[in-house]
């Protein structure tokens, strides 16, 4: 147990001989963040998404309801596909789509009558800013909807009710409807032309040095730098294996397991240093809003383990040091950039981003943004937790085994 | 004291340790000598714990080395052939480090890396990186980890590989001191010279066993007084064993013939010169180089195996 310390200490000795690797630790996500913010121009992103609505009424209302989305500046950013409920299911689950809007039948009736009606809408958990858009939208839509009970609301019920079913309305009862809504105008004239109420719109100074452009890259460049730094960090075995230093440790009494366990501290104080001013740039310098500063942190240090430890059991897989950091490139880049760790999951296609979400990189991620903006779960935080934590566990035991089983030979 | 009894370690089809047995007991310097590969390493591997014998009983200090090994790996020290240090830390801090692999503990820590940075002439540079130091320094202050916990047992692996000639005579006194203070010392070479200067007892392993055992001059009484004359040149196997054995009342021994090269095994070789010169003349065969060699540890494991300890 001691030499775990032993080992840690050794490790952070090392590195406090090699300031600069230490500073490089820690500028990669400053870096790629400030990379990232170049290569997309900075200041203004426009994420694209895709609504799926399942529109079992098709009425006017529910047509209306969909056209708000159509409309610009929505149309740029969220493109809507009609589907059936089942599909739309389908399709939101396996993460194909930012959100599914069910319309079940029954809306126009309900709007006319002022019933009470539900909506359904599901939102895809790996996107974090499309999806928020459409619930405010939709809740504006809901709102209006209920000044328009408020003021135009007996006129809409006398409609309904002297309405037969199955019988379109007579000419005379356009007519008493036309009458009634005008006077209802008139009424509202001195309000509406012109309007008393004026919006001012100011676009603040923060928002336009890009803050919303440094929250969605943020996450992304926080992971890609954890994934880089694992990469880096478990190599060092090679070093330890090429310098007969690992072989001589195999030769005294102290635990290979001890070893492992006391490069995982080392670790874990290597990315609480990283985390610590990643963190603070992004939410002191760079404006990005951090619902829990200390559940960030957190957050970035025990998934940055949990990559690392994976990294040592894929590394320990080759045979050479050269064939190690070939195996090493040959993952990484391709689970970053799919992971929401290089492009994040509101760049992606769709299918990708679904996929994306289940890797490992993609469950901290969505996860880390959740914490960020403050709309974490608490069971769906347990569930990748406890998902890393297991895996993690796995592959120390494998790394320990592989070690002891002629690695270290 | 190490006891290995029957030991044998095999990869797959190739076994690179055969059978092999010895004891070395404290106080005594037990070489083993041999050209690489011959299976040296794997046998310090087998007794370090490192590698699991495939068959055959290592004990260390009576503890057996695969049921009881970290007993056994308490009792012994480890100075590998490369030198397995941390280039980054001073000397000091990679004592304390590999002190503590050993399990010593502040204050004893701190006390023996002085002793043994005393002991090895490393007192003044303990502070600085190890990057900083010479080939001989670093080899130095790899023995010094390997003694860090006084071990009662200790291997060591061809530790003057690459060392200049300074270096080495006082890595060589370093060794002695260890066997003078009462430690049993596994020692492996393939520098002839070294052996016969260290080692009270010695074992001459090829290809995985141990061909010969004994002292010095168990093993050179093995050579019967003899000399190893060696010949190049062109030479009829078959035509020179009959010629040479018609005059074998002299008592000369074919080691080993082939088309380039003669060996042959006899007494007083520098008297007899003429005589074999003109025999393998008058077996057709032309000499172009001659070398004679006086009975040693060289001339035994040419005589045993048939070719030199370098080749």
């Amino acid at each position: 147990m001691r030499f775990i310390w032993t080992s840690a200490w050794k490790d952070l000795t090392r590195t406090r001989r090699d300031p600069l690797a230490l500073l490089m630790w820690i500028a990669v996500p400053l870096v790629l963040g400030g990379l990232l913010n170049a290569v997309f121009g900075g200041g203004n992103v426009t994420p694209q998404g895709r609504l799926l609505i399942a529109d079992e009424d098709d009425s006017f209302v529910s047509n209306l309801l969909a056209s708000a989305f159509s409309r610009e500046p929505l149309s740029k950013m969220i493109f809507v596909e009609k589907v059936s409920r089942e599909l739309g299911r389908a399709r939101i689950d396996r993460g194909d789509g930012s959100a599914l809007l069910i319309i079940p039948k029954g809306l126009a009736d309900a709007v006319l009558r002022n019933e009470p009606f539900h909506l359904e809408l599901f939102t895809n958990p790996s996107q974090r800013i499309l999806p928020q858009m459409i619930q405010q939208v939709l809740t504006v839509m809901v709102e209006g909807e209920f000044y328009l009970q408020q003021v135009a609301g007996a006129q809409l019920r006398v409609l309904s009710q002297e309405l037969p079913e199955n019988r379109a309305p007579l000419d005379q009862d356009i007519a008493r409807f036309s009458v009634s809504v005008n006077r209802l105008i008139d009424s509202l004239r001195k309000y509406l032309i012109p309007p008393v109420i004026r919006l001012d719109t100011e676009v603040a100074q923060e928002n336009a040095s890009g803050r919303g452009f440094a929250a969605v890259l943020f996450p992304a460049s926080m992971f890609m730098a954890l994934v880089l730094l694992s990469s880096a960090l478990a190599a060092d075995i090679w070093k330890e294996l090429n310098g007969g230093t690992l072989r001589r440790l195999a030769m005294t009494p102290a635990p290979l397991a001890a070893f492992l366990a006391g490069r995982l501290l080392f670790v874990v104080v290597v990315y609480a240093v990283v985390a610590l001013v990643g963190v603070s740039v992004a939410r002191w310098i760079a404006g990005v809003p951090v619902a829990s500063f200390p559940g960030a942190v957190a957050w970035l240090v025990f998934s940055g383990s949990a990559f690392f430890v994976l990294m040592l059991l894929l590394l320990l897989q080759a045979s050479t040091q050269r064939g190690a950091n070939i195996l090493s490139n040959l993952v990484v880049f391709p689970l970053a950039m799919l992971g929401g760790s290089f492009f994040p999951f509101d760049f992606m296609p769709q299918w990708m981003a679904g996929i994306g979400a289940k890797t490992p990189n993609g469950l901290a991620v969505v996860q880390f943004n959740a914490i960020l903006d403050g709309s974490v779960h608490a069971r769906d935080l347990e569930l990748t937790a406890a998902a890393l934590s297991i895996a993690a566990a796995l592959a120390f035991l494998l790394a320990l085994r592989k070690l002891r089983r002629g690695f270290a030979l | 004291m190490i006891e290995v009894d029957q030991l044998r370690k095999s990869y797959g089809d190739l076994t690179a340790v055969d059978g092999v047995s010895f004891t070395a007991r404290p106080g005594e310097i037990f070489g083993l000598l041999g050209p690489n590969g011959a299976g040296k390493s794997t046998t310090i591997g087998c007794i370090s714990g490192l590698l699991t014998p495939t068959a055959g009983h290592v004990r260390v200090m009576g503890h057996d080395v695969v049921r009881d090994g970290r007993a056994a790996r308490q009792a012994i020290g480890v100075v590998p052939q490369e030198i397995a240090l941390y280039d980054d830390l001073s000397a000091v801090e990679n004592l304390h480090y590999w002190g503590g692999a050993q399990g010593l503990r502040n204050p004893r820590l701190r006390e023996r890396a002085q002793e043994v940075l005393e002991s090895t002439g490393l007192q003044d540079r303990a502070r600085e990186p190890v990057k900083r130091f010479s080939g001989g320094m670093k080899r130095r202050l790899n023995f010094a980890c390997g003694i860090i916990h006084a071990p009662q047992v200790l291997l060591l692996d061809e530790p003057t590989v690459g060392v200049d000639p300074q270096s080495r005579v006082r890595l060589l006194d370093l060794v002695r001191e260890q066997a003078g203070a009462g430690v049993c010392v596994l020692y492996t070479t393939h520098y002839m010279e070294e052996a016969e200067a260290l080692c009270t007892r010695l074992g001459i392993v090829d290809h995985g066993k141990l061909i010969a055992a004994g002292t010095l001059t168990e093993l050179r009484s093995m050579m019967s007084e003899r000399d190893l004359l060696r010949l190049t040149g062109v030479f009829d196997p078959a035509s020179v064993r009959e010629t040479l054995e018609r005059v074998s009342g002299d008592g000369i021994e074919v080691v080993h013939a082939a088309p380039d090269q003669l060996t042959l095994s006899l007494a007083a070789a520098a008297r007899k010169l003429p005589a074999i010169f003109s025999a393998l003349e008058s077996a057709g065969a032309e000499v172009r180089g001659t070398t004679l060699t006086q009975p040693s540890l060289e001339s035994l494991f040419i005589k045993l195996t048939g070719k030199e300890l370098r080749e």
